[in-house]
């Protein structure tokens, strides 16, 4: 029954191609965007997992509340680790510290020659990290490979890169920032993409603390890339261990700050998708933005089983007699549903054939966008499978119930005579289907429409500095040199087309920020805690900052002369700015007087608000070159500044970004939501639009006798089109009205997110409106006509 | 085998009542061939409706086969056309997306006959319609007259006790026709199979034995033939 099912099943479709064709388009593409965006969404809840014990693990977070803010840093304080070993016995198996950084590795062939020269992500760890988190080790162990100091273990990949072969690596060494020679005593596995702990190099911590740095018994600093990983007990409760804290708090902070400390254990798995604390693989990707993806992909499934179901409904009047036939040959309403379930079955299996191929092609630009290598392969990931065949299931059912209902229900006798109209096969639901199609297609376009204008305004904002063409060259900030600033600025300041330069700690914009407190003008100490910046005097004119009171910085090494921003004077309450020239700001334990006042420019990305910002001088915390460029002459410019930094530097290994690309940086989360925006509203208009010509085209052939008589009794080609467009566009208009106040608790909520933002006015939603009519009467009209101008007798005759 | 008492079908129209049947009893025996006739809109249609329980009457009972079928239920009353009743149409009624020889074979898998049973009794209609060369034939590749040849095979593929048939001859031309209603007469005479008609031709109705003249909704006349 099953076979002949199929076979007749097949016929069917053959028969009516049109519409088949319209069916298999709109659910191929519809099914093709949601295996991506479940593979996508796949992968990204692969993150670290397949950990041991991966529910006992927990990362100690930082947190400080303020009169006026609070904020967490997924670092810690540097004696946090031992102290929270010793004083969580009851509760803790293990407590790691890990401390990420970075530097110069060379590595020597046996004649002494230097053959490697690179710059790599290191991180620092105690052993006691490894046997928290269960990475492979393909030689050595923990306990022996990171217990000494001056030992490093590298990934089997690294140690490819180094050694050649990383059987051959161990027993080696290597050199570390020109200062230490580093052993090799273990090689772990090479860490998957998807993983937040990308590990190439480790070294151990006891290394680390030999350098003998001070903060390393300090509570009051805090870095982000200081953190600490604990292993919960078996059996012990991670409530238990939080009760502990407040006391564990107040034993070792001193409680004289302006901002209090407290801690808390994030969850392993969490450390992928919080974005607020980031990880060492600097990949998030938070879980909203998952649900909003899944919600996206559930919308145009949605759309296109609406399709199918409108089709198959304004179909099943054809259908009709087939159904009469086969009650009185003795079909139970159960063998039609079956039967039509199968028809639907078989149209799915081929989209999702024909999706499969789409995907497939669609599956590099969804890579590139996303910058991650993510897999559609069903051997490597069964559940790919297992989602497609449930994909396949939840739609046959979705678009095909509804119809083999209706179809099924017929009443023999009705049937057989042909007496089964449109209208009786549910006219007033398909009505009410493609009412929410299309409020779906117009929430998704006015979405789209204000992403791209909110990106747009991202784009233009002025920021308050100029961020075109001024090249960021890292340099080193150790005491060697330091020595040969002067050479090098001096050198690059003569190479042509190059406009000015300017060492600092972080451009005016930057992701690297330093909050401190500080007492304005010998008072207390303030309420709040300052941006702080360094940088020579000529960050402004290389920066194109305007000084709006005062004057800018002048030549000096250390702190003696300050500049801050508006924003530092309207918190303080200083209303003439020119007040607060010459007054002291104490700062870092440094006094300086304020020299001058820098108009407002937007320190961090447009999410955020701007800081009050202090901007002195400070050699040591160099850490950047920042090169104003003619525009012109860009390439040739950075060509020949390697080449000086390299004569100039030549241990060390140059590296540069341009301020623009760190700017759209900050935006890369939302050029995805964009390209994604753009890309699946496109999708579901398609879909959606395909639809409505195919309903059309029944439409018009079921009243082709209604038009001819229309015709025969004077009507013009305009009214008939007229006539038959007049319930779509009616549709659609009401569509708009159901999608509007939707779509604006949307796009509100969206721009909520964002401090700067553009105003939402009403054009966007009139815009969509017209979008959504326009292409409506286009695609109802170029049927209707052909409908309209139809041969009047053919149509009679016919009957 | 058919035994009606007063049935009565109207349909309600702004609480007027539209009779289309009134008060109709009679009794159709086994081995009958019974010809319904009358002008147009006089309710033939609809009395073999209720005959073949595609229709409720409003009034009245109906006993099929010494069972009272007049509100059966869905399995029940399939169960009758797996087994007791086979239908022709006057528009043939073919699956337009099957064979000749899966639309014989249709109610045979409804019917759950075995694969080699339904074979053979596929084979043996074929042959005894002439057919057997258009059993791979869509319908539209047939002539009106062979389309219903097909449909009355389909009709005895599941051995039926009665053949309901409605105006089956009315789209035929005459010669073809007559072919059909001299098989009818014979599966009446030779095989025993109760025959109810709907015609509209005078001619047709000879070849029963009895025919019901219907008009307004009333039997006006039960006249036996031949």
């Amino acid at each position: 029954m099953f076979k002949l099912n199929l076979k007749i099943a097949w016929r069917n479709l053959w028969k009516n191609k049109g519409y088949t064709f319209i069916n298999i388009l709109g659910l191929s593409i519809g099914m093709a965007s949601c295996i991506l965006i479940f593979i996508f969404i796949r992968y990204q809840l692969s993150f670290d997992e397949n950990f041991k014990n991966e529910d006992r693990i927990y990362r100690v977070i930082t947190g400080w509340t303020t009169p006026d803010n609070f904020f967490e840093s997924a670092g810690t304080p540097r004696p946090l680790p031992p102290a929270m070993r010793n004083d969580f016995k009851q509760q803790f198996d293990k407590v790691a510290a890990i401390q990420a950084g970075g530097g110069i590795i060379k590595v020597k062939d046996e004649s002494g020659k230097e053959r490697i020269k690179t710059s790599e992500s290191v991180h620092y760890a105690e052993p006691d990290f490894f046997e928290i988190l269960s990475f492979k080790w393909l030689e050595g162990n923990p306990r022996q490979s990171l217990s000494q100091p001056n030992t490093v273990v590298l990934s089997d990949e690294m140690a490819d890169k180094l050694f050649g072969n990383w059987h051959k690596a161990v027993g080696k060494s290597i050199n570390f920032q020109n200062k230490v020679d580093l052993k090799v005593t273990g090689i772990i596995e090479k860490t998957p993409d998807n993983s937040s702990f990308p590990l190439k190099v480790i070294i151990s911590y006891k290394t680390y603390q030999n350098q003998g740095r001070p903060e390393s018994t300090n509570w009051g600093t805090v870095s982000s890339t200081s953190e600490c990983y604990v292993l919960l007990k078996e059996g012990a409760s991670i409530d238990d261990a939080s009760k502990s804290l407040p006391q564990f708090i107040t034993k070792y902070y001193k409680r004289d700050n302006v901002s209090k400390e407290s801690h808390r254990f994030q969850q392993l798995r969490d450390i992928h998708y919080n974005a607020d604390l980031g990880n060492f693989a600097n990949k998030v990707m938070p879980k909203k933005e998952l649900y909003g993806l899944a919600i996206i992909g559930a919308f145009l499934l949605l759309t296109a089983c609406i399709n199918f179901i409108n089709l198959a409904t304004a179909q099943a009047v054809s259908r009709g007699k087939e159904v009469g036939v086969r009650k009185v040959m003795g079909s139970l309403r159960r063998q039609l549903i079956v039967q039509f379930l199968t028809e639907t079955l078989t149209i799915t299996v081929i989209s999702l054939l024909v999706g499969c191929v789409l995907t497939e092609v669609a599956l590099p630009g969804m890579q590139s966008l996303f910058k991650d290598h993510i897999s559609f392969s069903i051997i490597e990931h069964p559940i790919i499978f297992v989602f497609m065949v449930v994909l396949v299931l939840l739609v046959s059912f979705l678009a095909g119930f509804y119809p083999a209902m209706v179809m099924s229900g017929y009443s023999p006798a009705l049937a057989i005579k042909n007496k089964i109209t449109a209208n009786a096969a549910g006219l007033s639901l398909r009505k009410i289907l493609v009412v929410v199609q299309f409020a779906i297609t117009v929430i998704l376009i006015i979405g789209t429409l204000v992403v791209l204008r909110q990106m747009s305004y991202m784009r233009e904002k002025p920021l308050g500095f100029i961020p075109t063409a001024v090249a960021l060259v890292d340099v080193p900030s150790d005491s060697m040199a330091i020595t040969r600033y002067h050479t090098l600025q001096d050198q690059i300041n003569k190479i042509p087309g190059v406009l000015s330069t300017s060492y600092c700690s972080a451009a005016p914009s930057s992701d690297f920020n330093n909050e401190s407190n500080f007492r304005y003008n010998g008072t207390v100490k303030s309420t709040f805690q300052a941006n702080t910046k360094t940088g020579d005097e000529n960050y402004f004119k290389t920066f194109g900052l305007e000084i709006i009171a005062g004057k800018g910085l002048s030549k000096s090494d250390t702190l003696k002369d300050i500049v801050v921003n508006e924003t530092m004077l309207k918190k303080l309450n200083v209303v003439n700015y020119n007040d607060a020239i010459g007054k002291s700001i104490r700062i870092n334990d440094k006094t300086g007087n304020i020299i001058g006042v820098v108009k407002d420019f937007n320190n961090m990305s447009l999410h955020e608000p701007i800081s009050p910002i202090v901007i002195n001088s400070d050699k040591e915390s160099y850490t950047t070159i920042a090169v104003k460029l003619d525009s012109k002459s860009i390439l040739p410019a950075m060509r020949a500044i390697e080449k000086t930094w390299n004569t100039v530097l030549p241990e060390y290994v140059y590296g540069s970004t341009f301020m623009d690309d760190k700017i759209s940086e900050y935006y890369q989360t939302e050029k995805i939501m964009g390209a994604l925006f753009k890309v699946f509203a496109g999708v579901i208009i398609f879909i959606s639009f395909i639809g409505l010509f195919g309903l059309i085209s029944f439409v018009a052939t079921q009243r082709t006798r209604e038009v001819a008589i229309r015709k025969v009794l004077g009507a013009s080609t305009l009214e008939l089109v007229k006539m038959l467009n007049g319930s779509f566009l009616l549709m659609v208009f009401l569509a708009n009205l159901v999608a509007w106040p939707l779509a604006y608790l949307f796009v509100a909520k969206w721009l909520a997110t964002f401090t700067y933002r553009i105003d939402l006015n009403i054009w966007p939603f009139v815009f969509a409106m017209i979008i959504s009519m326009v292409i409506t009467l286009i695609t109802v009209s170029i049927r209707s006509y052909k409908a309209a101008v139809a041969n009047t007798i053919d149509a009679l005759k016919y009957e | 085998m058919i035994q009606l008492n007063n049935i009565e079908k109207y349909y309600a129209n702004k609480g007027i009542k539209n009779y289309v049947l009134r008060l109709v009893t009679t009794t159709i025996k086994q081995g009958e061939f019974v010809s319904i006739m009358g002008p147009s809109g006089a309710g033939k249609s609809t009395l073999l409706n209720i005959i073949g329980m595609l229709e409720e009457p409003t009034y009245g009972s109906y006993e099929f086969l010494g069972e009272d079928v007049t509100s059966l239920n869905e399995r029940k009353r399939i169960e009758l056309y797996r087994n007791h009743i086979g239908f022709v149409f006057q528009a043939y009624h073919l699956i337009d997306e099957m064979t000749v020889y899966e639309n014989i074979e249709a109610p045979l898998l409804y019917k759950k006959v075995g694969s080699s049973e339904r074979a053979s009794r596929i084979a043996d209609l074929l042959d005894r319609f002439n057919i057997v060369a258009k059993k791979d034939l869509f319908p539209n590749q047939l002539s009106g007259g062979q389309q219903q040849l097909v449909g009355i095979a389909r009709a005895l593929a599941a051995q039926p006790s009665i053949i309901l048939a409605d105006e089956p001859t009315g789209n035929l031309q005459s010669a073809q026709a007559e072919e059909i209603m001299t098989l009818f007469k014979k599966l009446n005479q030779e095989d025993g199979i109760t025959i109810i008609q709907v015609t509209h031709s005078e001619k047709n109705a000879q070849y029963g034995n009895r025919i019901l003249h219907i008009a307004d909704g009333v039997v006006k006349e039960d006249v036996a033939v031949g």
